[in-house]
């Protein structure tokens, strides 16, 4: 392993990734992205790149409650949680080894630094000293090494962190190797992967990555016994209505004092209009989102608007393996070139995001390839659908009731319609919608923003993906994948990145038509964060 | 009397019988216990992994044996997972069994566990049936005397002019169901973008943005938050029973004894308030007590729509997620407001009318 106390104890790719910046092959939200995923402080970070961090914003006022709109879908074991909304509420007590902010950095929670090697196979983790959970026990790095063992169990159904660490699993008995999570001392953990792996940084971040007490049943509502680190503590969680945090009782939280007393989430149903009307009538202090027309209505409340730039996206998708109509990949190919990108972001979001390109991989990657741009072209659909003896067959694409998921398969749907397709759009309320989100042959699913654009793809485009919603088992493509997720190197990342954004392109499976930029409104007077993964880092919240 | 009040309780109960058993097959459907598993397990589980979550979670095995147990004469599932936790009907997950009763029913006082609420039946059941009563009362505060006023006004003077405005009034809003008046309520009164709201608060009349909130909390109950809640229930209600109350009047009002009390010199105001009043309101009586079931039907709609947490949006809820032993327990208490509605309802005609003797 590379020793890092050197001059200044940074990783080397992060002074190479500080000459890409000043060279203009990174943005500075990717030079961010980059270095502090390698263990690089943020501070140390912006000081490379001859930037100072941005300061905090003035000690907050302690004191005050803010009150979210927002769905509560109770708490489930943080493996198994499907949902932010879920994870939103348990931060409140549950907390993270590593934090996404909202700048694209990385920052160490509960581990205070961290430190990989050259090649991304062995990672050192620091724990930060002085932290107790609210039950007096103190937090060592045998809790670290127990949740390591909770997220590789791969034989819990659902866990969404299983197939997250490859390098740290026992492929046969599907848990954690051998020596794959050594305990070094008290206060320090050393991963072993056996193969190299850029992700972990960003998937222990991930909101499913919660870490919990030794005293937590798997499984469990983690509502139940709330024994965590964090500041607050569950008062109430009434799923469909309410959840209330309050400030954890005889607990000295290790990052001082939390500026809220109490953050209320107040369940409004999944209609937005109620939510405006909330806002109107002074029910609630913030949402969790605002999408579509609601924007413009919510403006004209006089709320401030907080946008961010994400990779998040809506996918409307075919699946090969619960359809024979999508076997076919001249079919699906031109399927997706029948729909023009531009006309959906007009019609399906109101323009408020930019267009992409069927392929998963958005410019705020750092690893994004530019791709020779698709020619749409409807006319082919036709012929292609007659030379697979499809003409007249009917199609459905099936999508939620509401917002901007309907409208965007509707404009979807009403182009394939113009090319001569034989098509329906079917809409389902959430309730039922996503019991088989996975299993539709045709619908349209929304993807959360996530760090890497590798990420998304081997969670939803890998013959063995947890999440893979098309059918897609493309040799090549696992292969690529393998390949990528062992360079930490994102230059050199990029050109396998540029293979897997081919084939996925290729195949034809996604219609992936435009990036979201996310919205969300908060009332003056208060200090709310918009996080590009729908994260609530309760601790930045204040009111004014 | 008994014998008549004896027969309709055991007609309720059969009821209540043949509703919770069709409702128990329905959401024991296969496709629906394994939405149950996905939503409760977790969305990425396997087929396999569903079918043996649904063997664990007791709802195996034939479907009358289930109903069985949740009516508390059969005894109640238990078996051993794969963890070896030994999982039942009539204990939690890791206690010992054996201290556990066999039997754990209805018929015990066991409505069991809402997998929707993540607690018992009966006491989230009970919650929701409050905020509903509160919201029911409120409905029938303004509901009642509105209509009935409407009605005698109308009915006194058939053909007048006030009869034409106000029966126009109730035939208005007796054919607009809720979901369109809430929807046009909410819109014009409760909005901070569009309707009066905006304007209100541009003159500066209203304090807030919006004149009424449009949507209410069982937690807070205040004039602004319920007025329009109560508003576009009581406003179906109103024209309905007004009309009947305006027949029965218009037909009283014709009768001979009512001409030899006018021809006998006594002022309209007596001759209505003293001799048509009683025989006029035996009809909207039935009909007022025929709108308590109508209420909880309107409430699923209000609810929903104005977001308040009682007994409608429970029942939407449950049937959403397949809430099997909350929806069974949403079906008991309806056959139960029902019938017992129907049961006052028959009461409460024989002291109106003394020609009626019941059985």
């Amino acid at each position: 392993m590379t020793n890092f106390n050197g001059a200044a104890g940074l990783h080397p790719a992060a002074t190479m990734h500080a000459e890409e910046y000043r060279a203009g092959k990174l943005s500075r939200r990717e030079f961010l992205t980059r270095s502090t995923a390698l263990g690089v402080s943020a501070a140390a970070a912006y000081g490379l790149i001859g930037l100072s961090a941005p300061a905090q914003a003035q000690e907050a006022k302690v004191g005050g409650i803010v009150r979210c709109a927002m769905e509560v879908k109770g708490t489930k074991d943080p493996r198994l949680a499907d949902w932010p909304q879920i994870a939103n509420v348990y931060r409140g007590w549950l907390e993270y080894l590593i934090q996404y902010n909202a700048d694209g950095t990385f920052e160490g929670r509960l581990l205070e630094s961290w430190e990989a090697n050259a090649d991304a196979t062995q990672y050192t983790l620091k724990v930060r000293p002085g932290i107790t959970w609210n039950n007096g026990d103190p937090f060592t790095a045998d809790d670290v090494v127990r949740n390591f063992a909770r997220w590789a169990d791969g034989n819990v159904e659902g866990n969404a962190m299983a197939s997250r660490f490859p390098g740290l699993v026992d492929a046969a008995t599907k848990t954690l190797r051998d020596g794959a999570v050594v305990k070094v001392d008290d206060m320090t953990v050393q991963l072993n992967m056996s193969e190299s792996d850029v992700a972990v940084v960003p998937n222990l971040a991930d909101y499913p990555a919660a870490v919990v007490h030794s005293s937590f049943v798997d499984g469990e509502d983690p509502s139940a016994n709330p024994i965590g680190t964090g500041p607050y503590v569950p008062q109430e969680v009434a799923v469909g209505q309410k959840a209330v945090l309050v400030r954890a009782p005889n607990h000295t939280w290790w990052g001082g004092t939390a500026p809220l007393d109490e953050i209320h989430y107040i369940d409004f149903g999944t209609d937005p209009s109620t939510m405006v009307a909330l806002a109107g009538s002074d029910e609630i202090d913030c949402n969790y989102e605002t999408t579509g027309d609601f924007i413009e209505q919510m403006d004209a409340l006089g709320w401030q608007k907080k946008e961010v730039v994400t990779a998040a996206t809506i996918v409307v998708r075919m699946n090969s393996a619960t359809s024979d109509l999508y076997k076919d990949k001249a079919v699906r190919q031109a399927i997706q070139l029948a729909v023009d990108p531009k006309v959906v972001l007009e019609l399906g979001y109101n323009n408020l995001g930019t267009t992409a390109e069927n392929h998963h991989a958005c410019p705020v990657h750092p690893e994004y390839a530019q791709l020779p741009p698709q020619t749409i072209d409807p006319s082919k659909l036709a012929p292609a659908l007659e030379a697979a003896g499809l003409t007249g067959a009917e199609f459905e694409v099936i999508s939620l009731d509401d917002g901007f998921e309907a409208a965007t398969t509707a404009a979807v749907v009403a182009q394939l319609k113009d090319a001569g397709l034989n098509v329906k759009h079917t809409v389902m309320p959430g309730s039922t919608f996503w019991n088989d989100w996975q299993k539709y042959p045709f619908s349209s699913t929304t993807w959360n923003h996530r760090p890497l654009a590798v990420q998304n793809m081997s969670l939803a485009y890998t013959s063995t993906g947890s999440w893979n919603e098309t059918g897609m088992a493309n040799a090549e493509f696992d292969a690529a994948m393998t390949q990528a997720l062992a360079l930490a190197d994102a230059d050199a990342r990029r050109e396998v990145a540029a293979k897997l954004q081919a084939i996925l392109q290729d195949e034809g499976y996604i219609i992936q038509p435009y990036w979201r930029s996310l919205f969300a409104h908060v009332k003056e007077g208060f200090n709310v964060e918009r996080h590009p993964s729908n994260e609530h880092q309760h601790y930045k919240w204040s009111v004014a | 009397m008994l014998i008549f009040i004896a027969r309709r309780l055991g007609l309720m109960v059969l009821t209540a019988f043949v509703l919770t058993f069709v409702v128990f097959y329905l959401t024991n459907l296969p496709p629906n216990l394994e939405k149950l598993a996905r939503s409760e397990g977790s969305v990425r589980m396997s087929d396999e992994a569903v079918a043996q979550w649904i063997i664990d979670n007791g709802h195996g095995g034939s479907v009358l044996g289930r109903y069985g147990q949740w009516l508390g004469v059969v005894p109640g599932w238990q078996n051993v997972d794969e963890k070896g936790v030994p999982r039942g009907r009539c204990f939690a997950a890791g206690t010992d069994p054996a201290a556990a009763p066999r039997y754990c029913g209805v018929l015990q006082g066991n409505w069991g566990y809402s997998t929707f609420f993540r607690g018992p039946v009966l006491q989230n059941l009970g919650e929701k049936l409050a905020a509903t009563g509160w919201l029911m009362l409120w409905v029938m505060i303004v509901m009642v005397p509105t209509s009935l006023v409407i009605g005698v006004v109308s009915g006194m003077r058939e053909g007048s002019r006030t009869d034409r405005v106000l029966s126009t009034f109730s035939i208005a809003t007796t054919a607009t169901p809720e979901y369109v008046s809430g929807v046009i309520l909410v819109a014009l009164l409760a909005s901070p973008v569009t309707g009066l709201s905006p304007l209100l608060a541009d003159w500066g009349w209203i304090d807030g943005k919006v004149l009424f909130q449009g949507a209410a909390s069982p937690d807070k109950i205040t004039f602004w938050s319920f007025t329009l809640p109560v508003l576009t229930i009581a406003l179906y209600g109103i024209g309905y029973i007004a009309r009947m109350t305006r027949a029965s009047m218009t037909e009283v009002m014709t009768a001979q004894y009512i001409r030899t009390a006018r021809l006998k010199g006594v002022s309209f105001g007596q001759v209505v308030m003293k001799h048509a009043l009683r025989n006029a309101l035996i009809a909207p009586f039935t009909v007022i007590m025929l709108q308590f079931p109508w209420l909880l039907n309107g409430v699923v709609i209000v609810e929903t729509l104005f977001n308040y947490k009682g007994f409608g949006w429970t029942l939407v809820q449950a049937a959403g997620n397949n809430d099997i032993n909350l929806l069974l327990g949403c079906s008991v208490v309806a056959v139960f407001v029902v019938l017992v509605t129907q049961l006052i309802s028959d009461i409460g005609y024989v002291f109106l009318n003394p020609r009626i003797r019941l059985s």
